[in-house]
């Protein structure tokens, strides 16, 4: 099972992380109220400067191949809404908190 | 103040299937001084070949409406909706808390011309929602007819904002007058033909984004104008 978590911008689609194309260490917990946090291990650099001023207009993703042959991938978008997307200077920690999630697997529609 | 942005300055994506000119930064097109106009955020003029379209993909908090001006539409989407829309038909998504959908020309032979438009709603976190409407094309002449509005009616989808889409085919010669409120906006694209409002002349694709003038004349050309005005926030 291959797994990326990509971060991009909602409108228009600038992308500040995809871990298919640099590795960045992130973790995803379920949250006890129901909603999700992922907690990503990154400097705080330019694109985390601005996906910071975007906040409010992330589209965040979990994609999951599995090794099987023909199986499709599997989409998990996270609706974040209001947050909050945070960032901590002394862990160089990014925090995403979502509100809910919604699984799709993009090969079944327009079939 | 009436500031227009001519067909030949807009930037132009081609990628073979899709050929599109969007109006407001949007994919490779970057420009942070053309981010928006008040709540409207996109307005993409699109081509797309016949057999291709766009794959599932997510949309939260945005009013997307989909004005078909030739070709057919083929809609998809997690809330189980699957349509067809074709040209008189105008499309709107409420993305709301979030919906997954799928986008493409469904014909082998003919290819697919629309306006997309994307407008901040009044409030986040709304429920999703799609649905379509279709006008009565021959109530564009020589009128203003709302397709798009807060408030529904025969024809016209509801947006979950405060504004109006109207579409208007003036016959050459014609006018007509509307009024803008203090503080509002009105976003002009001249799908067809020519126009002029107070003074200023707009030919085909062209766009305006008017702010301040009380009262808008608009004038067909030497041909006839087909157009879109947008009452915004």
């Amino acid at each position: 099972m291959k797994e990326t978590f990509v971060v991009k911008h909602a409108v228009g689609g600038k992308i500040f992380i995809d871990t298919g194309k640099r590795a960045v260490p992130y973790k995803l917990e379920e949250k006890a109220d129901g909603g999700y946090r992922f907690t990503v291990s990154t400097p705080r650099g330019p694109e985390i400067e601005e996906l910071l001023k975007l906040a409010h207009e992330l589209n965040v993703f979990v994609f999951r191949d599995c090794s099987e042959e023909n199986e499709p991938t599997v989409k998990t978008w996270f609706y974040v809404n209001e947050g909050p997307v945070a960032y901590d200077d002394e862990k160089q920690e990014l925090t995403i908190e979502a509100q809910s999630k919604i699984e799709y697997v993009p090969d079944r529609y327009l079939s | 103040m009436i500031q227009v942005y001519p067909e030949k300055t807009r930037y132009k994506v081609d990628l073979g299937w899709l050929k599109s000119r969007p109006s407001f930064q949007f994919g490779e097109y970057v420009d942070p001084d053309n981010s928006a106009f008040g709540v409207m955020r996109v307005c993409n003029d699109d081509y797309i070949a016949p057999g291709r379209g766009f794959g599932a993909h997510p949309h939260s908090d945005m009013e997307i409406v989909t004005i078909i001006l030739s070709g057919q539409i083929r809609h998809e989407d997690n809330l189980g909706n699957i349509e067809i829309a074709s040209a008189g038909e105008v499309q709107r998504i409420t993305a709301g808390s979030g919906v997954i959908h799928a986008e493409y020309n469904p014909s082998d032979t003919e290819g697919l011309h629309l306006l997309q438009l994307w407008f901040m709603p009044r409030e986040r976190g709304l429920p999703p929602s799609y649905e379509t409407a279709r006008y009565d094309r021959a109530k564009l002449v020589n009128a203003l007819l709302p397709v798009a509005a807060a408030v529904p009616s025969e024809g016209v989808v509801k947006v979950e904002q405060d504004m109006t889409i109207y579409l208007s085919r003036l016959e050459s010669g014609r006018e007509l007058a509307f009024r803008q409120e203090a503080g509002r906006r009105v976003f002009l694209f001249v799908i067809e033909g020519s126009l002029t409002v107070n003074g200023v002349t707009l030919g085909a694709l062209d766009e305006a984004r008017i702010t301040d003038e009380p009262e808008l004349a608009l004038k067909a050309g030497g041909e006839q104008a087909f157009f879109m005005l947008i009452d915004l926030p």
